[in-house]
């Protein structure tokens, strides 16, 4: 007979194990790549009115942002002050991290200055974020700390097109890595559902099934045209209920190996539907990003992308 | 892979480097809970302040805070929009709809996305006054720059319930309720300021 202290135990060590085990870089590389082009296009989408949210000719001048925000914070404007040369270096860190996350160049100095321009315009104006800016925040972050380098690399690609003769007998740089990175985003991701659907489960509307049909009748956030039969009361219960069930379905569902593609595929199918009926930018385009976290690559080792002569792995295969 | 312990080493330092050994998941455990307090709302989260009161400094200082509670607990059930209009020294005047979103095309409500969150959920609201004469002088800035010589700014919010009932002929871009305006920033330009 086992006390309950010996299953506590055994959870404690399986997480431990779960952290610590290296990893195959592969999604955390996918994650790093599409994060860093849905960045570029959200600086794209940016860039024309960044001296209006930004400048201190714009909305908040230097002397009412000081006053509306309290506390220390990272970024750019702690060298520059409030000077509107921070825009032009916002601008270049954003498209410097953006490319050298998509491409796989110094990866983890682009995730950093990916993670500078974000956390900068963040912080110089808080009133124009939206939750697509908290995933590429977060996601940047803790890039900075995950190996990647070796794998989805330009890079990589281009030295092994014309150099494969050459780098016979170097060490492969893309080695099963450590975990915690992605273990990291991956509780981010369910942390964002499970908050999301516990925030939406205490409201009357999502509890009486209207809150889907009123967001769709809102003039604010509509997009595309959509079929009449789904402005019904019927249809508004059930895509209601299911957004609260699949909100808090995900975390726990994902968890399970034989259940994960059909809860992903779901959750693609459930964003693919907000991102048509919603005018909520990019949200729904920078959440897959995460989703790229929770799959596991076709072949058992990195080696397919490695360059072709060396060991590939030097550890321990992820679990 | 277990490091072996040296012989000499204490159950304290053990201890202690068992601990250090595991930082990358007390890391995770400790972002976790630090990310799950900040986001839940407090009435559901008894510990949400002692844990909030740790996390705020490192979730702030690193750009790590967030929120996910968008149309929670409840979508607005109001259609709403801002206005801006401004009168010329001449007598002619000049509106514009900052973030009347439905008359925008696909690719402009798109790429202003991020006016509708600022001018719908900050500007238009009384608690967030502070914003409203930054951004009438912007405005000046901006008209005076296009050749207009306004001395007069006002921003309207414009707003009109939505129909509880949910029908295809209720959707904003269809729907025939009226609209109801309320001028809630009014500035007189003067002659020189800015020149």
């Amino acid at each position: 007979m086992t006390s309950p202290w010996a299953g506590i135990l055994r959870a404690v060590a399986a997480l431990d194990h779960w952290v610590r085990d290296p990893v195959d870089p592969r999604p955390l590389a996918w994650f790093r790549s599409w994060l860093g082009l849905l960045s570029l296009v959200n600086l794209w989408l940016l860039w024309p009115d960044m001296p209006m949210w930004l400048g201190n000719d714009g909305v908040l001048p230097a002397a009412v942002h000081r006053d509306l925000v309290g506390g220390t914070r990272i970024s750019i404007f702690m060298i520059t002050g409030y000077s509107d040369a921070a825009i032009g270096i916002i601008r270049g860190l954003g498209i410097a991290g953006g490319l050298g996350l998509w491409l796989g160049i110094f990866p983890r100095c682009a995730a950093f200055c990916a993670w500078l321009a974000v956390v900068s315009y963040s912080y110089r104006n808080m009133d124009i974020l939206h939750s697509g800016d908290n995933l590429i925040r977060i996601g940047s972050f803790f890039l900075i700390f995950a190996r990647t380098g070796g794998v989805f690399s330009l890079p990589q690609s281009v030295r092994r097109l014309f150099f494969s003769q050459t780098s016979s007998g170097r060490q492969p740089p893309d080695s099963f890595v450590p975990a915690w990175p992605q273990r990291i985003l991956q509780v981010q991701l369910c942390i964002l559902y499970l908050v999301a659907g516990i925030w939406k489960a205490t409201g009357p509307t999502w509890r009486n099934g209207t809150a889907v049909g009123m967001v769709l009748q809102l003039g604010e956030f509509q997009r595309f045209p959509i079929p009449d039969f789904l402005l019904t009361p019927v249809i508004s219960q059930v895509m209601t209920y299911g957004t609260l069930a699949f909100e808090l379905g995900f975390p726990l569902l994902v968890w399970i190996p034989s259940l994960r593609i059909p809860v992903l595929l779901a959750g693609l199918a459930f964003h693919a539907g907000l991102d048509w009926v919603m005018n909520v930018q990019l949200f729904q385009w920078l959440i897959t990003a995460y989703y790229l976290l929770w799959l596991k690559p076709a072949s058992s080792s990195p080696a397919s992308f490695a360059p072709r002569s060396g060991p590939a792995c030097s550890a321990r295969p992820a679990r | 892979m277990k490091t072996p312990l040296p012989a000499t080493v204490t159950p304290p330092a053990a201890l202690l480097q068992g601990i250090l050994r595991r930082w990358p998941t007390i890391l995770v455990v400790g972002y976790a809970v630090a990310a799950f307090s900040w986001t839940m709302p407090a009435s559901l989260f008894p510990p949400k302040p002692v844990i909030d009161r740790m996390a705020v400094g490192p979730l702030l200082l690193l750009g790590l805070w967030q929120s996910w509670d968008m149309f929670s607990p409840d979508p607005r059930t109001i259609d709403i929009c801002v206005e801006l209009r401004c009168t010329n020294r001449d007598g002619t005047g000049d509106r514009r709809m900052l973030s009347d979103m439905v008359a925008m095309g696909y690719y402009e409500r798109w790429q202003k996305d991020r006016w509708r969150k600022y001018f719908n959920d900050h500007l238009r609201l009384d608690d967030e006054h502070a914003l409203w004469q930054p951004f009438a002088e912007y405005a000046t800035r901006r008209l005076r720059e296009e050749g207009h010589d306004p001395v007069a700014i006002e921003l309207v919010r414009w707003w009109r319930p939505c129909d509880p009932a949910i029908r295809p002929d209720l959707r904003a871009d269809v729907r025939q309720t009226p609209w109801q305006n309320h001028v809630f920033h009014r500035w007189g330009v003067p002659r020189e300021w800015g020149r």
